[in-house]
């Protein structure tokens, strides 16, 4: 499936909240045959207009599409003496996926390999064993041998993400670093590919919006959805699920496999009913997998939309992700194609509500 | 006006967090011939400003916080005692017999009651609204000047230590405001890389967004600099999260403010020689800052931190030597025509 | 309007935050007679206009018509129902009360069985609604439906009502009796009577309304805790003392110009007043001062008992203090 090389290579590419450039470059071109007037915003928002119907029609429906470039990451905070980096985390990562982990820098002069470490298990007592490590007692070590050596090649507020081997396994499941939600971008640019390719006849404009930082603070979703001023907005996401052994079942939020995942309410929005509707409705009626999402968690780019300017009709379409803003995010490729595709069929039917 | 006076002069100024148009009058007798004044908004906002002159110039912003942590009366007590709550962070540990001003229809003197150690149960402090001001006075009489609602702050007294070490209440935030006056006073109009603007910002203590937000949307700025304080290196602090006085404002890289203005202005102060500090404050600034930026389409920010000890008491630390790093490197931040350049060329 | 009787009215309309449309139909035919306009924006908010004469102010009044509840997350095997909190639900006060769904589905909301109540929490709670299996469940309710404590209300003795949700059909109550005292007035502001969404989770639904109406002040209309009750926090509020003028809550400072505005237009109209400090929970007040430009901002707050409790109680002479304090406040301006 082509979708999965084009998966692969957003997910290996490097784009921590507020270092989001590459991302939008390699998108950009991606997307340069169907929206080559496509540009950045003055946050680092990659938006392509696509219009469609009558161009002078007055009340053009305005349909704002976003998934979020950046990715969980870290900083560099701190050169220590010895050459050892100390850092912090950027959005919200659990202590426990850190210590081993292999980091990428985007150091002053290119990238730098690095890995996360503390001191091995012979030096840890029986308590410190039973532990994750906090993030102020790790530290990235580059292989510098000293401060001077390191200070070349990176400085404080550097940008460093997770570095992991994107791969297929199992029946149809894939594995990448930043899943979330490079698995949205690229269902993103499959949703404006269809449209591209069979336009639909209705006075609409869909704004397709990659947008940055909302790993930190849901933010470059709220200030495009200002620029743009859409009717409605449907949210790509994916989204953290537990359908793992050991979880209980009305814990799981979701299953991988069993199609894209629709929100009724999050911790940051409570989503539109009739388009909430209209999505159940569509899958149905066109065979297109999805199941609602099971418990209330989370938040996504919706939470800052919904409230902009006069208010905006909200939706979200997540991919269930197990292992969520860790090296290894784990999606079922068949959810990533229902939520292209249920995507595209929203749009055609939007005018329904 | 020297700066330090300044600085003097608006930390007197009357402006516990929320009640900052107490202290509009003040305002504008001190900096009213010095700067154009252009309004205090709804929220409690101050604006001033100093045009460039030239026609489509950038409009720049500089940001400083003008309200102050301080208490509320909640309740007069049958005896005449005053019951509080906080208005921001207030530390416990500093409160026992410490001296405030009640601000009621006239400001008065209080002294928080402090109970005697024989008679304490054990060593833990009350929390704020546990508190009870003393004001001398009979619930009548204290009625008569002071009602619920009443703001109260500490009482301002200042001095000078070894070295143009500066002691005194709210340097947080006035001290930087200070600086962004004094430099944009002291700036030759015709130097201006665009029409800069003052934000004096109300309510960055007790609220969520803070009133810049509302400031920061009706100025709609090209860029901006969001200056406030910065927790600086004492015992028992981790290097990576602390500044050191003496050495110059810090600046913050952080993922939540424009990361391309962050680096030119320190590329702009290694080649002017202005001594910075760089620190990372990775998700968030924990100030205006993340405000600022995401006001309106998104306004570019950089965070600009002045190293301050034991922030949030009535003796809080700052080195005057600091300051004047600082006003230099708003100055050069006002007047670079290669910031506004790059600025205008990150548009679209 | 007769005030008892258009709160138990709006009181026994139920409508969760996100899910208005029933209370919003309701409070559409109330208010119509009253204003010159009536809107429903995207997200919900009931935007009712009375025009001025021209060259006034804008002038927003707010109260929120949601209603904290729950929704159904999950169907378990033997028909019950988990869920979610919709706003800060007290999960104690909660435990056995009798709950109804948007459609009329009925039930009871129980915890685990070995659950001890100081570690209540949503996960350890279902709804039972008396199906005998998932089948005969997903017949009547589905994931994402809400539901709410039922709602009921009562006068005491003495003038005191209890029921719920007070939280904030009262404030829309009152809202309504300025609409009605100001309907005949000629005014040169413009008056927007907003009735605004999910506020029970965030203040969320009055900052687009703000941001469209851009007030240049705006009066918040909503519920807030007393300090009259055994063991309560001290605040010097108490059912009975008045319309309760907000200088401060959680997450605003009201302007001094309207706050002190208010307490002089009471003492010298003769409306007993209080002043209001609250430590805990915010109000769409904030929502409207920081939306867009900003806004002079100020609130008046009936004073009630038990919060977000099944049984909720205020006085309705504070609630009518508060319809004629803001009713003298408008006219004065």
């Amino acid at each position: 499936m082509a979708c999965i090389e084009l998966i692969k290579k957003l997910s290996n590419a490097f784009g921590p909240s507020g270092c989001e450039r590459e991302i939008a470059q390699m998108i950009k071109k991606e997307i340069s045959d169907i929206a080559p007037d496509a540009y950045i915003d003055r946050m680092g928002n990659l938006i392509a207009l696509m219009r469609f119907g009558d161009i002078s029609a007055s009340n053009r429906a305005r349909i704002m599409i976003s998934a979020h470039m950046d990715e969980v990451g870290f900083m560099i905070n701190e050169v220590k003496e010895g050459g050892l980096l100390g850092f912090d985390t950027i959005g919200g990562i659990s202590e426990s996926v850190l210590a081993g982990r292999r980091v990428l820098i985007h150091g002053k002069n290119g990238f730098v390999d690095g890995i996360i470490a503390s001191k091995a298990i012979h030096h840890k007592d029986k308590n410190e064993r039973k532990k994750a490590v906090a993030v102020d007692k790790l530290y990235i070590d580059i292989g510098a041998v000293d401060a001077d050596e390191a200070r070349a090649y990176v400085e404080v507020g550097d940008f460093a993400s997770f570095s992991s081997e994107f791969y297929e396994f199992g029946d149809g499941y894939i594995k990448g670093k930043a899943l979330d939600d490079r698995i949205g971008c690229a269902s993103l640019i499959e949703v404006m590919r269809s449209l591209y390719a069979n336009a639909p006849s209705e006075s609409i404009d869909v704004f397709c919006c990659f947008t940055v930082r909302e790993e930190i603070s849901l933010s470059g979703a709220k200030t495009a959805a200002f620029a743009l001023r859409p009717d409605v907005a449907i949210v790509l996401e994916s989204t953290a699920v537990a359908d793992i052994a050991g979880v209980d079942a009305s814990r799981r939020v979701a299953d991988t496999a069993k199609g894209v995942a629709v929100s009724v309410m999050d911790r940051s929005t409570i989503y539109d009913k009739e388009l909430i509707r209209l999505a159940l409705d569509v899958a149905e009626a066109e065979g297109v997998k999805a199941q609602l999402k099971r418990y209330v968690s989370g938040g996504n780019d919706a939470g800052s939309i919904h409230k902009v300017c006069d208010g905006v009709r909200t939706l979200a379409l997540s991919v269930p992700t197990r292992y969520l803003h860790s090296a290894s995010c784990v999606a079922h490729i068949d959810d990533v194609c229902s939520q292209a595709r249920l995507c595209e069929l929203i749009v055609r039917n939007i005018c329904e509500v | 006006m020297q700066l330090k006076d300044l600085i003097f002069e608006l930390c007197a100024v009357p402006s516990v967090s929320g009640f900052e148009k107490r202290g509009t009058q003040r305002l504008l007798e001190i900096l009213g011939d010095k700067l154009e004044f252009v309004a205090v908004d709804g929220v409690g906002n101050h604006i001033f400003r100093k045009c460039c002159g030239r026609q489509n110039a950038p409009k720049i912003m500089l940001d400083a916080h003008f309200d102050e942590i301080g208490m509320i009366v909640t309740d007069i007590t049958e005896a005449g005692f005053l019951r509080v709550a906080p208005l921001g962070g207030i530390d416990a540990a500093i409160m026992q017999a410490a001296d405030v001003i009640i601000y009621g229809k006239e400001p008065i003197r209080g002294v928080v009651c402090s109970t005697p150690p024989h008679l304490r149960e054990d060593d833990e402090l009350p929390e704020i609204t546990a508190l009870m001001i003393d004001t001398g006075l009979s619930k009548e009489r204290a009625s008569e000047i002071i009602s619920i609602g009443s703001p109260v702050g500490f009482a301002p007294v200042y001095a000078e230590l070894l070295g143009q070490r500066l002691v005194g209440k709210s340097f947080d935030d006035k001290a930087c405001a200070a600086c962004a006056l004094f430099a944009l006073i002291n700036a030759p109009t015709s130097s201006l890389a665009g029409d800069v603007y003052v934000l004096l910002s109300c309510t960055e203590e007790t609220s969520r967004l803070g009133g810049v937000t509302a400031g920061a949307f009706s100025l709609s700025p090209d860029y901006a600099m969001v200056i406030d304080v910065n927790l600086a290196r004492v015992p028992d602090t981790k290097s990576f999260e602390t500044v050191v006085l003496g050495k110059g404002p810090s600046i913050s890289v952080s993922a939540a403010t424009d990361v391309p203005l962050t680096r030119a202005t320190q590329r702009l102060c290694e080649k002017k020689g202005i001594a910075h500090q760089m620190i990372a404050a990775p998700s968030s600034t924990g100030t205006n800052a993340t405000s600022v930026n995401l006001t309106r389409e998104g306004i570019p920010v950089v965070d600009i931190g002045l190293p301050l000890a034991y922030m949030h008491t009535y003796n809080e630390l700052i080195d005057l030597n600091d300051c004047n790093t600082l006003c230099a490197l708003i100055s050069e931040f006002i007047c670079s025509g290669e910031i506004a350049e790059q600025m205008r060329c990150l548009e679209g | 309007m007769e005030l008892y009787s258009t709160i138990k009215q709006l009181c026994l309309c139920p409508s969760v935050s996100g899910r208005e449309n029933k209370i919003r139909q309701l409070l559409s035919s109330l208010v119509e007679p009253f204003c010159d306009e009536l809107s429903v924006d995207k997200l919900g908010n009931l935007i009712a206009l009375k025009k001025g004469t021209g060259g006034g102010k804008r002038i927003m009044l707010a109260a929120h018509m949601d209603e904290i509840g729950f929704m159904v997350t999950f169907i378990e095997d033997n028909g019950m129902l988990r869920v979610a909190p919709v706003g800060g639900i007290s999960f104690v006060g909660a435990a056995y009360s009798r709950v109804i769904s948007e459609s009329g589905v009925k039930g009871t909301i129980v915890p685990n069985a070995k659950t001890k109540p100081e570690d209540y929490k949503s996960d350890c709670f279902y709804i039972d609604i008396g199906a005998s299996s998932k089948k005969q469940a997903d017949a009547m309710v589905g994931i994402g439906d809400f539901f709410v404590v039922e709602p009921h209300l009562q006068k005491l003795k003495g003038g005191r009502v209890c029921g719920r949700p007070l939280d904030d059909r009262v404030g829309c109550a009152v809202l309504l009796g300025i609409a009605e005292n100001l309907s005949e007035c000629v005014l040169k502001d413009d008056i927007y009577y907003v009735f605004t969404v999910q506020e029970e989770v965030g203040c969320r639904g009055a900052l687009p309304s703000a941001f469209a109406i851009a007030p240049d002040m705006a009066l918040c209309f909503d519920v807030t805790a007393t300090g009259d009750v055994p063991d309560a926090s001290p605040m010097a509020c108490r059912l009975g003392g008045g319309a309760a003028v907000k200088i401060k809550d959680a997450s605003v400072i009201c302007d001094e110009l309207i706050t002190s505005r208010l307490s002089e237009i009471a003492e010298s109209k003769k409306i007993k007043y209080q002043r209001e400090v609250l430590l805990r929970g915010g109000t769409d007040t904030s929502s409207m001062q920081l939306s867009g430009s900003g806004a002079s901002v100020g609130a008046l707050s009936i004073p009630t008992r038990y919060i977000h409790s099944p049984n909720e109680m205020c006085e309705l002479s504070d609630a009518q203090a508060c319809i004629d304090l803001a009713t003298e406040f408008i006219l004065s301006i």
